[in-house]
C-alpha cells in the first residue's frame, strides 16, 4: 500500500539518481559539449563553446549544494523532523541556489538566449522555495508554542 | 517571562512530589519540569483546575504576574 513514508523514499532515491546524473553530466561535459558542436544546425566558435562550458560548470555548484540539502531535508523527513530550524535553513539555502543558478544564466544570456528563459523559471522555483520556507519558520514557531503548551 | 509559575513553592507547603502531582494531575512528569521551570508558552485552563484541585489553592497561589521592563538589560 502507498504512504507517506514511501513518497519521502521514492523522493530520497530521485534525489540521488539526480545527484548521480549531475556528476555524469559534469564529468562528461566536455565530450557532452564536442558532440553539441558536431550536431549543431549553426556552426558553433570554440570560445562560445568553452563558454558554454564554464557556465554549465558554474550552475554545477549551487546545483549540487541544493541537491545536497535536498538530500539532508528529505531525511530529516524521513525521520519525522519536520518543523525544525534546521530545514528552514536548509530551504533558505535551496531557495538562494536557485537565485545564484537564474543570476549566472542571466549573465549567460548574451551568448544563449535559451538560458534566459531557464533562469527565469528558477528564479521563480527559488522565489516558491523562500515562500515555503517562510511557511515552515511559522510553523515551527506554531509547533513550538504548541508543545510548551501543558 | 512576566508570567512565574509558583508551582515548587506550593508543592513544598503541600509536601508533594512532583511524581505524585504529574500523576493527579494527569500530565507526564516531563510536563510537569516544563511548567514548574516556567518553560512553558501556555497552560491550559484543565490543567490549571486540576493542579488546583490537586494543591487545594487559587490560580493565584501558582501564578504570579512580574513587571519586566522589556529592553532594560540591552
Amino acid at each position: 500500500m502507498w504512504n507517506p513514508k514511501k513518497s519521502v523514499q521514492l523522493s530520497l532515491i530521485c534525489t540521488k539518481i539526480v545527484i548521480l546524473m549531475v556528476v555524469a553530466c559534469a564529468a562528461a561535459l566536455p565530450s557532452l559539449i564536442d558532440r553539441y558542436a558536431e550536431y549543431a544546425l549553426v556552426p558553433v566558435e570554440t570560445s562560445s563553446l568553452h563558454m558554454f562550458m564554464a557556465i554549465l560548470y558554474l550552475c554545477c555548484v549551487p546545483a549540487m549544494a541544493a541537491l545536497a540539502c535536498l538530500h539532508m531535508l528529505l531525511g530529516n523527513i524521513k525521520n519525522e523532523k519536520v518543523f525544525i530550524t534546521r530545514n528552514v535553513k536548509l530551504l533558505r539555502i535551496i531557495s538562494w541556489c536557485c537565485f545564484a543558478a537564474s543570476l549566472v544564466l542571466t549573465f549567460a544570456v548574451r551568448y544563449y538566449l535559451v538560458f534566459g528563459m531557464m533562469s527565469v523559471a528558477i528564479a521563480f522555483v527559488g522565489l516558491i522555495l523562500r515562500v515555503v520556507k517562510n511557511v515552515i519558520e511559522q510553523a515551527v514557531v506554531i509547533k513550538a508554542e504548541n508543545d510548551y503548551t501543558i | 517571562m512576566a508570567i512565574i509559575v509558583n508551582l515548587d513553592v506550593m508543592m513544598a507547603r503541600r509536601k508533594i512530589s512532583a511524581g505524585d502531582l504529574a500523576e493527579k494531575i494527569g500530565i507526564t512528569p516531563a510536563n510537569l519540569s516544563i511548567l514548574k521551570n516556567n518553560k512553558a508558552k501556555a497552560i491550559r485552563f484543565s490543567t490549571l483546575e486540576e493542579i488546583c484541585r490537586a494543591l487545594e489553592c487559587q490560580p493565584g497561589d501558582v501564578l504570579e504576574f512580574l513587571e519586566v521592563r522589556h529592553g532594560a538589560d540591552e
